[in-house]
Order: C-alpha cells, then sequence, then structure tokens
C-alpha cells in the first residue's frame, strides 16, 4: 500500500500571470497550468482517496483562508480543500483558476498557509507531505521570519518544491534577458529560501520539458510462488535437498487503462442534455450491457434453433465434436492434481540454449525473506549455475492444483543483485512445427543442392550486408561498458498516449488531443548520425541486392501462372481441352470447373457464360438450401468468383450480380427468409468490388461500404 | 490474483493473435483427409529385426495408426479442424448412404469413407482405433480389392468430399499414403483422367500431400506418376514462400514396420498444422527507403484446454449450447450495433469519452513494419528481458523481388557474428508497437532428417520501462568459493540428454490428463487411476547420481552457516537438507543431525514438521496457531486460503495421505 499523500498546489493567479513574457503565445498562468495540471491529473488517475491534493490561489481578488485575519495573509484564497480530486473538482477549479485584477498577496505567507492547512489535515499521521509553490516571482514578498518557517517545513517533513516562470537556471540554460530587479530580488529570496530547508527551486521551463518523459509507476510485487525449490523427493529419499524460495515478477506487461462500451443515450427529451451534470460531454452516453442467451439446435424449430434456459445446462467440454457434460461432484475431475513447488528436472549448457524458446514474462527466484542459511544456500546453487555455464531446467506449480510449467532457471548474477531468473518453456503441445527450405542453398526439384541461385546472396552482396550491419552498431553501454539494449529509455506507447489523452481532455474537454510527445517515437526510426554515418554502406547493399518492388497490379494472377502446373509440367490445359464434358459448368464440381473455364477463353463471351452458369448455381444453391446448409457453399462461390473477375479485370459482371442477389435475397425471392446469408455475406467481405480493388470498377469505396451497410 | 489476471490478459492477447488476414472470405479452418491405399503389399506386414521387439506392422496400419495419432492429437491442439479417412482399393466400397460389395452401383467403386469428414466425435475416435488396433471385426474392411481402384475417381471421391463438408475452408488438405508409385502404368485415359481430377482438386485449393511407402524391392518414385499429381502449392495457399520445396516428402519405409511408422509419424506430424500466418508481406525495413517483405508466423504458442462450455441435456444426445451476445443500451434496452459503441475511461469518479475517429487515432501507430534501428551484440539481450512467446519470420516475394537472398545474407550475417538487430515492430494494422530484438535461428532436423526448426529469424519483444519490476531486496551472502563447489559437483551430476531442453519430450501434463479423461468420459470407459507425467523428475536417479554430492555439499552449508550467522541464527532458521524421515528413529536422529528446523517459528521452538506431527498423532492440530499451520501448509505446497477451519483440515488430510 502506498502512503497518504497530502500535497498544497500554491498557483499565483496575479495580474501579470495573464501577461504573455519573452515571446511565447500563453500566458504565464496558462503555462504554469500546464504543469499543476499534469500532476493534478496524474494524483487523479491513480484513483487513490489517500492521495489528497488541495489547491491555494495566491495574488487572488478576494482572502478566504484560516489565517485571514492575519493582513500578511490577504489575497491568498482556498480554491479546494484537502481531499481526494474528483471530476467535478477538476471542473471547478478551471473555472476559478484566473487571472486576478491585482498583484497584492506574499507568495512566502502562501506558505505559511499551506503549512498550516497541511498540520491541521494530517496531525501526527503519516503523511507524504508536499507543498508546490508556482509564480513569476513578481509580487510582494517579505523575507521576515525565514528562518523559522523553514525550520517548520523541516521539522514537520515537509517537501517545499518552488517553480519560476522564466527563473535563471544557469545549469538547464535559462537566463532572463532585461530581467526587472524586483523579481531578480524575489528569486533570490525564494531560492535561498527553499536551499535552507531542503527543498528545491527551479525554473518551469524544465519541469515542463521533464513531463514528456513518461513516469513509470512503482509496482510493489507480491510473492507468486513460496515454497521449496527442490532437487529430489525428500518423501522418498534422504539425499533430497530443499531450499525455501520465493517468486515475484521480473517483467509484466503495463496494459493502458481499460476503457468500457458506451452509446449515444436515445434522443428523448431535449431539456435532458441541457440539465447534464457534464458540460464537457459533447452528447450524453448510456452504458452498453451485454445480455447472453443459450441456443441449441432443432430442426422442427424455425430457424433450426431453439433458445434454452441457462439453468437447464450442464457444465461441460467438447471432445471432438461430441459434448462431455460433467456433474458438480466431478467438476474438478479433468484437473490434474498438483501441489506447490519448484522441482529441478535437470540442467542444460547455457551455450546450447536456444534463446527464442522463452514463452513468458521473467520471474525472479529468491531465498525466503530473512532466512541467512536459505540465501546462502540458493546463493551456491546460483554460483555453481554461472561457474559451469548451465541452466536449471525446473517443474513449476505456483499453487496447489495448479498445472505444473517447465521453466528455465538462469542464474543472474550483478554487482549489486544476484537472483535465479525463471522462465516458461514449451511443452511438447505447444511447438508448431512449419516446415521452411534453407536460407544458405537451395534445393531444387529433383533433389539437387545448389549454392549459387536467384534466392541465395551472392558474395558481393553477402559482403555488402556484411559492412552495412557492422555501421549500424548501436552503441548502448551500461556504466561498466558492457552492451545493453535501451530498455529504461523505452516507454509503452499506447499506455502512455491513452493516460495522457484522458488526463487532457478531462482538463480541456472542449479542445482537441495534443499531438503524442516525441519521446515515445524515440526508437521509431533509427538515429539521424547512425544513419548518416552508415548510408554509404547502405547505398552499396542497395546496388547489390538489386531488389525491385512488384507493381501492384502484377501480384494477383499472372505471378501465379507458373505453379499452375503439377511438379512435371505437365500440360494439364491440353488435356482439359480433350474432356468433352467440361463445355458446361456442372454444379458439384463448378468452381474448379469456372476457374478452368475462364483460364482458357478466349473471348469475352465465354467469361460471361461462365459467370452466367455460376451465377445460376449459386442461385439454385441457395434456393434449395436446407436452413443454413449450403450457406458456406455460397460464399467460397462468390469469393471465388470476386478473386476471378478483380484477375481477369471484369468487377462490372460481379458487382451487377451481387446486386441482384441481394435484392432477390432481401425479397425472400431465394427461397423464403435467407437474411442470415445476407448476414454472413457481409461478415465475409464479399461486396462490391470497388475502385481501390480494381481499376476498372466505376463502384466508389463509399458506395461499397454501404452496399454492405446494415440498413 | 495477480496470475489469474495475467493469465486472462494473456487470452485476450492471443484471441487478438488469431485474427488473421481480414479481407479473406475464408474461415481460419483446416480440413484432412487421409486418403489411404489398401493394396495386398499395403496390407504385408514387415517384420521387425530387432528380437526384443518382434511387432508385426503393415504399412496401412501404420497410416491408420498415424491417422489416429493425428486425430487425437487435433482434438486437443485444433478443436474446429476436421480430419476424415478415406480408404481406397478396398473390396467394399462406402460412401454416404450407398455401399456394400456390389461395386457396380456406387459412385466411387473402392473407395470406402471409413471417416466422415468432420470434427471427430468420440465414437469415430474409437471406430479409428479399434481398426489401427487390429480388431477383428475392423479387418473386415482391409479386404484389398482385386480390380485396380481408378485414382481419378479416388480424387473426385475426395474433390466431393472436401465441397459438400469443408466448404470454404481456408486450408484443405489431402494426405494420401501409398506403396504404389505407378498405379495407372498400363492405361493412357486413366492416367489422364487423374491428371485432370488432380487439377481439380488444385483448383478447388486443396493440396495433396503425398506420404510415399517404399517397398522392400523397390524404392518410390515420384517421376513416375505423382509429379503430374502433386503442384508446387495450393493457390490458396499465398503464404508458402515461392520455392519451397514442393510439398512431397522424402519416402520412407524400405526397413521394418516400426521404421516405418516412426518415420511416417515424424513426417505426418510434421504437417499436422497447416502453416497460418500472424502476419503476411509486411515490409521489412533494413535502412532508410530499403525495404523487403517477410512473413510472419508463430512456432511457439501455449496450448490451453479448451474453455468450458455448457451442456444441454433436455435432448436425445447431450448437445452443446451456443451462447449468443447481445449488446443493449441501458437506458433503452435496444440492441447496439458494434459500429455505435463509444469507448470511455473511467476518472475521477467520472467517464472520460473520446470520438471514435480519436479513439483510433490514438490507437494509430502507422502501417505494419518490422524497421531496423540498429545492431547489438547478442549478449546485449538480458536473459530476462522477455515478455511473451516470439514470433518467427521468414521472407516472401510477394512484395520485393530479392526478399530471399537479403534476408538471407542478413539471417547468414547475425548468425555468423552473434548479432541481433533493434527493430521497432507494428505486425499488424492497428496493433501496438514494440521494440523487439530479431535474433537469428539455425535449421534444425530430427534423426529422420525432418525439419525440427526452420532457418530464419526470430522477434523477441522487449519489455518496455513499463514492463519492468523492481526486485525485491533481500540479505546476501556471498557463498564461499568451496560451497560453490560443493554445488557444481552436485549439478554436474545432473545434465539432461546432449545438454538441451527437447520440448517433445515433455507432453503437457495437465493438459493430456485434461482430454485423456475427457475421452474416457466421452467413450464410457474407465477413468484413469494416475496420469503420465513426464515432468516429474527422475527421483530415483537423482539420488542415485547425486545423493552424495548432495549430502557433502549440505554439511558444508550447516558448517559455513554456523561460521557466518553464529549460534543465535541457528536456532531460527531453516535446515535445507531433509532426510527422509521414514526409517530412522527420528527424534534422535533429528537431533543429532538437524539441530535446526526448516521453518522458522515465532517463539524460538525449533521443529515445525515434528510439532505439527506431534499435534496431529494427539489429535491436537487446532490447538496449534495459525500461522504455524500456514506454514507448514506452505513448505508442503498446500493451499494456505481460507479460515482456521480449513487449514488445520488441510493439515490433517496432508498426514492421512501419507498413513
Amino acid at each position: 500500500m502506498a502512503d497518504k499523500e497530502a500535497t498544497v498546489y500554491i498557483v499565483d493567479v496575479g495580474r501579470s500571470m495573464g501577461e504573455c513574457h519573452n515571446g511565447r503565445s500563453v500566458t504565464d498562468l496558462e503555462w504554469a497550468m500546464q504543469y499543476v495540471w499534469d500532476k493534478i491529473t496524474h494524483t487523479v488517475s491513480t484513483a487513490r482517496k489517500t492521495a489528497c491534493v488541495s489547491v491555494l490561489a495566491l495574488r487572488s481578488d478576494s482572502t478566504s483562508n484560516e489565517l485571514r485575519e492575519d493582513e500578511h495573509n490577504s489575497n491568498i484564497s482556498v480554491l479546494s480543500k484537502f481531499g481526494q480530486v474528483l471530476m467535478p473538482d477538476i471542473r471547478k477549479l478551471r473555472d476559478a483558476i484566473k487571472p486576478s485584477n491585482t498583484n497584492r498577496g506574499d507568495a512566502i505567507s502562501a506558505i505559511v498557509v499551506a503549512i498550516t492547512m497541511i498540520n491541521e489535515f494530517t496531525r501526527t499521521l503519516k503523511y507524504k507531505r508536499k507543498i508546490v509553490l508556482v509564480t513569476n516571482g513578481t509580487g510582494p514578498m517579505s523575507g521576515d521570519g525565514l528562518e523559522e518557517i523553514q525550520k517548520k517545513l523541516v521539522q514537520d517533513g515537509i517537501e517545499l518544491v518552488i517553480l519560476g516562470v522564466d527563473f535563471d537556471d544557469p545549469e538547464y540554460g535559462v537566463k532572463e534577458e532585461d530581467k526587472d530587479s524586483h523579481k531578480a530580488l524575489n528569486e533570490n529570496l525564494l531560492r535561498e529560501f527553499a536551499e535552507g530547508c531542503e527543498g528545491d527551486c527551479g525554473t518551469l521551463e524544465e519541469a515542463i520539458a521533464e513531463l514528456d518523459t513518461p513516469r513509470v509507476k512503482d509496482v510493489k510485487s507480491m510473492p507468486s510462488f513460496k515454497g521449496m525449490l527442490r532437487l529430489g523427493d525428500p518423501e522418498r529419499y534422504e539425499t533430497a535437498l530443499q531450499i525455501p524460495v520465493e517468486r515475484y515478477f521480473k517483467t509484466y506487461v503495463a496494459h493502458p487503462p481499460s476503457a468500457s462500451s458506451f452509446v449515444a443515450r436515445s434522443g428523448d427529451g431535449e431539456g435532458e442534455e441541457h440539465t447534464d451534470s457534464r458540460p464537457n460531454q459533447g452528447e450524453a452516453l448510456t452504458a452498453v450491457r451485454m445480455s447472453r442467451t443459450y441456443q441449441v439446435n432443432d430442426p422442427s424449430a424455425p430457424g433450426g434453433k431453439v433458445d434454452v434456459e441457462r439453468d437447464d445446462l450442464a457444465k461441460g467440454f467438447e471432445y471432438g465434436r461430441t459434448a462431455v457434460h460433467i456433474s458438480q461432484i466431478d467438476e474438478n475431475i479433468t484437473k490434474l492434481d498438483t501441489f506447490a513447488c519448484l522441482d529441478l528436472i535437470g540442467f542444460i549448457s547455457q551455450e546450447k540454449y536456444d534463446r527464442y524458446l522463452h514463452m513468458s514474462n521473467a520471474n525472479i527466484i529468491i531465498p525466503e525473506r530473512a532466512n541467512e542459511k536459505a540465501s546462502l544456500a540458493l546463493s551456491s546453487f546460483t554460483h555453481a549455475l554461472h561457474n559451469s555455464s548451465y541452466y536449471a531446467i525446473g517443474r513449476l506449480v505456483a499453487k496447489e492444483n495448479r498445472p505444473p510449467m517447465v521453466v528455465l532457471l538462469a542464474p543472474l548474477i550483478e554487482a549489486k543483485y544476484e537472483c535465479l531468473i525463471e522462465i516458461q518453456l514449451p511443452f511438447a503441445e505447444d511447438v508448431r512445427s512449419y516446415q521452411f527450405p534453407p536460407l544458405d542453398k537451395v534445393i531444387t526439384v529433383s533433389g539437387k543442392t545448389v549454392t549459387e541461385h536467384r534466392n541465395l546472396p551472392s558474395q558481393d552482396l553477402q559482403e555488402a550486408m556484411d559492412n552495412y550491419v557492422d555501421s549500424m552498431e548501436l552503441d548502448h553501454k551500461d556504466e561498466t561498458g558492457n552492451d545493453i539494449l535501451p530498455i529504461d529509455e523505452s516507454f509503452s506507447p499506447l499506455l502512455h498516449r491513452i493516460e495522457s489523452a484522458v488526463r487532457y481532455r478531462a482538463v480541456h474537454p472542449n479542445d482537441p488531443l495534443p499531438d503524442p510527445p516525441e519521446i515515445l517515437a524515440k526508437f521509431e526510426h533509427p538515429d539521424e548520425e547512425l544513419v548518416k554515418s552508415s548510408a554509404p554502406f547502405l547505398d552499396k547493399l542497395i546496388s547489390k541486392a538489386e531488389v525491385k518492388k512488384v507493381p501492384p497490379r502484377a501480384k494477383g494472377r499472372k505471378r501465379q501462372r507458373e505453379t499452375e502446373k503439377p511438379l512435371s509440367g505437365l500440360d494439364v490445359d491440353a488435356l482439359l481441352n480433350q474432356e468433352p464434358k467440361r463445355a458446361n459448368i456442372s454444379p458439384e464440381n463448378s468452381l474448379p470447373e469456372f476457374k478452368q473455364m475462364l483460364s482458357r477463353a478466349e473471348n469475352i463471351e465465354t467469361i460471361h457464360s461462365a459467370v452466367k452458369q455460376l451465377c445460376a448455381i449459386v442461385e439454385s444453391q441457395i434456393k434449395n438450401s436446407l436452413s443454413d446448409a449450403n450457406y458456406n457453399r455460397v460464399v467460397e462461390a462468390l469469393g471465388t468468383m470476386r478473386e476471378e473477375l478483380v484477375d481477369y479485370e471484369e468487377p462490372a459482371l460481379y458487382n451487377d450480380f451481387l446486386r441482384s442477389l441481394k435484392s432477390k435475397l432481401l425479397a425472400e425471392e431465394l427461397g423464403g427468409d435467407r437474411k442470415e446469408l445476407w448476414w454472413l455475406l457481409r461478415r465475409s467481405k464479399v461486396g462490391l468490388i470497388d475502385k481501390a480493388t480494381s481499376d476498372m470498377s466505376e463502384v466508389s469505396e463509399k458506395e461499397a461500404k454501404e452496399f454492405l451497410s446494415p440498413n | 490474483m495477480a496470475e489469474d489476471n495475467y493469465t486472462r490478459d494473456k487470452e485476450e492477447e492471443e484471441v487478438d493473435e488469431e485474427e488473421v488476414d481480414e479481407t479473406n472470405y475464408r474461415s481460419v479452418k483446416d480440413a484432412v483427409l487421409f486418403a489411404i491405399d489398401i493394396s495386398s503389399s499395403m496390407l504385408t506386414p514387415r517384420p521387425s529385426h530387432d528380437p526384443k521387439k518382434p511387432t508385426e506392422i503393415s504399412p496401412a496400419s501404420a497410416a491408420l495408426k498415424c491417422a489416429y495419432h493425428l486425430m487425437q492429437q487435433r482434438i486437443i491442439s485444433n478443436p474446429n479442424d476436421m480430419i476424415g479417412i478415406l480408404l481406397y482399393g478396398t473390396k467394399s466400397s462406402k460412401f454416404y448412404d450407398e455401399g456394400g460389395d456390389d461395386n457396380d452401383n456406387v459412385s466411387y467403386p473402392h473407395c470406402y469413407l471409413f471417416t466422415d469428414l468432420d470434427i471427430p466425435s468420440a465414437d469415430e475416435v474409437k471406430h479409428l482405433r479399434a481398426l489401427a488396433e487390429n480388431e477383428e471385426e475392423a479387418q473386415m474392411i482391409l479386404q484389398p480389392s482385386e480390380e485396380r481402384v481408378s485414382m481419378a475417381n479416388v480424387l473426385f471421391c475426395a474433390n466431393q468430399i472436401f465441397t459438400s463438408k469443408a466448404p470454404n475452408f481456408l486450408s484443405r488438405r489431402l494426405f494420401l499414403v501409398t506403396d504404389e508409385d505407378n498405379p495407372h502404368a498400363d492405361n493412357k485415359s486413366l492416367r489422364s483422367a487423374s491428371c485432370v481430377r488432380a487439377r481439380d482438386l488444385y483448383d478447388l485449393g486443396v493440396t495433396i500431400e503425398l506420404f510415399p511407402i517404399s517397398r522392400p524391392d523397390h524404392d518410390f518414385n515420384t517421376s513416375r506418376f505423382y509429379d503430374d499429381i502433386i503442384y508446387k502449392a495450393a493457390p490458396s495457399d499465398g503464404e508458402a514462400p515461392i520455392y519451397l520445396q514442393p510439398d512431397t516428402n522424402t519416402a520412407t519405409g524400405k526397413g521394418d514396420g516400426i521404421s516405418l511408422l516412426n518415420s511416417l509419424l515424424s513426417n505426418i506430424n510434421s504437417r499436422s498444422v497447416p502453416r497460418r500466418s500472424l502476419f503476411t508481406n509486411i515490409p521489412l525495413e533494413l535502412g532508410p527507403n530499403f525495404k523487403i517483405s517477410v512473413n510472419g508466423y508463430i512456432l511457439l504458442k501455449k496450448q490451453e484446454p479448451a474453455r468450458s462450455c455448457y451442456v444441454w441435456l433436455g435432448g436425445e444426445t447431450p448437445q452443446i449450447a451456443k451462447g449468443v451476445t447481445t449488446q443493449m443500451a441501458e437506458d433503452t434496452a435496444r440492441t447496439v450495433e458494434k459500429s455505435e459503441i463509444r469507448k470511455a475511461y473511467k476518472f475521477g469518479g467520472e467517464q472520460i469519452s473520446f470520438t471514435t475517429d480519436e479513439q483510433q487515432a490514438l490507437r494509430d501507430f502507422g502501417s505494419p513494419i518490422i524497421r531496423i534501428i540498429g545492431f547489438k551484440p547478442l549478449s546485449a539481450l538480458p536473459i530476462w528481458a522477455n515478455v511473451k512467446h516470439p514470433s518467427f519470420i521468414y521472407p516472401s516475394e510477394e512484395d520485393y523481388v530479392g526478399s530471399t537472398r537479403v534476408f538471407s545474407a542478413l539471417q547468414q550475417k547475425l548468425v555468423k557474428d552473434k548479432k541481433l538487430a533493434l527493430v521497432w515492430f507494428i505486425p499488424r494494422k492497428n496493433s501496438t508497437p514494440c521494440l523487439a530484438a530479431m535474433v537469428p535461428g539455425d535449421e534444425k532436423v530430427d534423426e529422420n532428417e525432418v525439419q525440427k526448426v526452420p532457418p530464419g529469424l526470430w522477434l523477441i519483444p522487449l519489455p518496455f520501462a513499463n514492463d519492468v519490476r523492481p526486485s525485491p531486496e533481500y540479505a546476501r551472502y556471498s557463498p564461499p568459493d568451496d560451497l560453490v563447489d560443493a554445488m557444481c559437483s552436485v549439478v554436474g551430476q545432473l545434465e539432461l540428454p546432449k545438454k538441451v531442453y527437447d520440448a517433445q519430450k515433455y507432453p503437457n501434463p495437465s493438459l493430456q490428463w485434461h482430454y485423456r479423461i475427457l475421452q474416457a468420459l466421452a467413450l464410457d470407459e474407465d477413468v484413469p487411476e494416475s496420469p503420465e507425467d513426464k515432468t516429474t523428475p527422475k527421483y530415483r536417479q537423482m539420488d542415485k547420481r547425486a545423493g552424495d554430492y548432495v549430502l557433502a555439499w549440505a554439511e558444508l552449508v550447516e558448517e559455513k552457516a554456523q561460521k557466518m550467522f553464529g549460534g543465535t541464527a541457528a536456532s531460527t532458521k531453516s535446515t535445507l537438507v531433509k532426510r527422509g524421515p521414514k526409517d530412522q528413529g527420528q527424534q534422535a536422529e533429528d537431533a543429532i543431525n538437524h539441530p535446526s528446523k526448516r521453518i522458522k517459528i515465532e517463539g524460538g521452538t525449533s521443529n515445525l514438521d515434528d510439532d505439527v506431527k506431534r499435534s496431529f498423532e494427539r489429535g491436537a492440530v487446532a490447538k496449534l496457531t495459525v500461522s504455524m499451520l500456514k506454514e507448514f501448509l506452505t513448505a508442503h505446497g498446500r493451499a494456505t486460503a481460507g479460515k482456521k477451519a480449513d487449514l488445520v483440515d488441510r493439515v490433517e488430510q496432508f498426514f492421512e495421505e501419507k498413513m
């Protein structure tokens, strides 16, 4: 559980904050608020009730604070009291934070007010206390009693951060020309004040620049396994060895926040929209609910299916197409009984391990906490693996009755840390054997091995590749000069995009979303310098490679032509021509005969005729379909026809047929209600051939889309 | 808890991955029809040369065993895919509602459709098993016909089965098992007819995969007939690399039955799943303005048991109830179309929503790409830098001619210099980008010369900084060298064969058990007593080979611990080696060998295991504290959830099982 937090943001809203300075197009206040909103919305996004925030306005028109009796504390007002910030608070703050009409109000006094508020709120409880002051430092400031305030801050454990608009910071490289002498004095005062109480005083520009670097949430891990690392079976052998260990995540994918589904509220009652408590929403939304019903086949029912009650159903599994139901008593009968344990199976050579066998996220295995002997024992095991270059193979059951996993255990020994890394390995069933030809030789159909071939690199190409690869070496190193990958500098783009968009939209409901920060795209392209220095090698590689882009048109049929012969190269088309009965397409062998007819067609009439015949077959298949029996065949026929006619550049033939088919289907002219087929056709993407798919088409993409739309 | 979440997330991700090629109208399913030649030579048993295994297996029986094996395997691995068995050259014929010994009135004489092409049912599994295991009744079917079957007819029979039973499948394959390399040597017209029917199958998108078997006196020669029948690749398999070896398998089985069976199994296994791509023709960008095209595949993926479903028992046979989900608006309960749905995020107690366009823009990271950012030695890739299974890529000439040679040069360079490429990787449209390590992989073959791992490049997605968890601190002690050496001696005794991990040797025990039980229930057989679990370590061997070394190490640990942590520590910390308690006078023995016991106990009692055991014997487990019970259960791998009464039950159960 994270610590409770109490943070006061003191925002300078003085009149001068409403001005733009140093060539910026935003006012000082707007600029400062970028920082403040970012911080506040970050806190909101944690949805923690114990992360409490309060906001104070400095140099406000009015005065409203607990110490207002003291006239030093005038023009300081509490905009929001301590508490968890929710959307209504954000809206309230957004409206309240506006430049005032005064420049009166003392920043140091505001800090005093904030200290008082924090103390009242947190009393002596454990809190992380923090005060953030954002100002342009042009207001009046009294240097009285600074020491005492500093002492108080240190004593109460309050962290102070002061950010100044255009405050000089030689380290970061900000220096304001022609600085007003009053402001310079204030800057000095604030800096010395912050330094005197272990606080920070910096320039706003730097703080805002840092906002782009995503903050990575520190997640406290809980052990996912506590138990014995065993070698041997202690129940049966006295030589079995057991070390108590714990397992934690090493990597675990951080997912973006999940969204829920909504639809626009049905437009009944105009008044409702006006009274909507959320003016930031362009339209009112209502949640989407799921409702689940169950159906079974029943040939006697209309549509062949009937609904059944959830209560009449038993739990079960499919074995092939046989339903196996399992009574409640036997509920766990298919589960393997296991006990939690990390058993060692044996050891393998590090050298011979293929890194791509890693199947999962990584975990670490460390000794049981506060168990010195376990720590010593596990360490000797880790070092033994390391010294003799072994990995261990283990069988891990993380909790009683969980399925066993086979895991790799690898020693990780760093200067400041050591543990075993544990990763799941594939079981026999997890390996799919797809075969691919070798890359360093070509084996011809006749079984000969060839080493010079258009698919193999020539010596020149190989050399050019070698040089290019060498020229593109990355230089990421750790402190000790070892090669590393830049994992620390890479941030999940989707996670941060969504999080920052949500936070931005919460504060700026009507503005378009800003572009995502550049840092998320840091590794989208190679480094420019590297590209420049390796350019000559790349040019050489390109010239040796002689790679040619295939024009989009040529991708289809023409290139496949050569494969349309059996291995022997026999001219089957000649044989087909001799077949007398193939003048007309037969319904039972329609698709092959359709394709063959097209491929042998010498004039457009033959193509028309082939299409006409297949169309007739399709319509009769639909007419004669008992319920949905022929639907998949229809989809296949349409899909094939579509593909072929795109290739033969006759999209109109297909489009005409599909249009007429649609109207017939919807008019129930093909054997009654065929809506389900229409739904299936829509889903199967066998719609009109549009211009993007075929140049010859006269159907626009929009038209094609509308054709398939539900209404 | 956390882990449950983990699996769910993973599932969602996997579902996402299955959605291959959205533009295709075909359904992503596979149908395999075995066509097995039942000739007298196929039925002649081949004696084993090995006197220890005097089994006789005929080629036909080997083929049936393979088919049975594949059927069982696919029920687990591809529950939506179809399989069928067509015997040809049989005396009797059977095709849907026609059949019998009268071969004149049937459409496909001497073709016997033994198992119709479908997702197999339990009964079909049982029937096939009976046939494969030589049960007499089944053997009636395995009678060769006197007259030669027409291959054209066999092929058209297969055509009709595919056309009607597996319309619109992305992958349809005919597995042809035969030892006859020239069926129509003396009849030219039958031969031409076969070629035409083979072309029909090709145009229908059916791939013929030939599993040729050589006869003891004759090598199978594909050029005599089958080179006219088989095509380089099915047109629907656009993903096949263009110069892929023809889909013929090397002839097997000059030898005895067992080796025939094994090599056939190995060949068929390697073809058991159709090649399905994860992505096709995406650009691999080697540098600005230099791209080649590659296809991606998932070669390693966790196989989970199918989810449970609901079964309706109201009819004659149990039936699976299909769930239909409809989405409705909460206010009016009207049904909602997918396109209307907008996404909103919970924030500050309210919902923050985006328009569909905005939502799309947020998730848009550009077109699919694998872009090389630079190169690094393989050693730069930390062993822990992993979040999921890898993808495999292989070149395609579809978009860029010359891709293969460039890819080959890159792969060879990376292999040679042990390098990896760091890449920016967007696998598909609308998928989230990640940084990945592209590592080279070499080809690997098994003892039958069948490829086990293809050559190519592997993409290993790397964790982002967000995905790396801080490591929990603990008190570390550097182990003295002699202690490490003692452990080295233990470890050195227990190498796995060839010092490698061979996944094929470790079937997933819970997955196998799940389907073993389902099979027994489905076939109404007895449920087996105990599972076969190949992942269980070989305890006896461990004891024999490494036992003495373990004891030596354990003694040294005791000694060092005494020295390093002193007496105070020893009384509260654990022992690491636990000796089997069974055969010794325990108390005394323990006192001598194990002054300290395994688990740390508040209050200083030194022996939790014995205390708990004594309490059990006195019937006083309930008097132990919850923390003692939990410690005890954790140490024995038992769950520690629940109330105290549950813990007490579990501890008592633990001892009862031991009795």
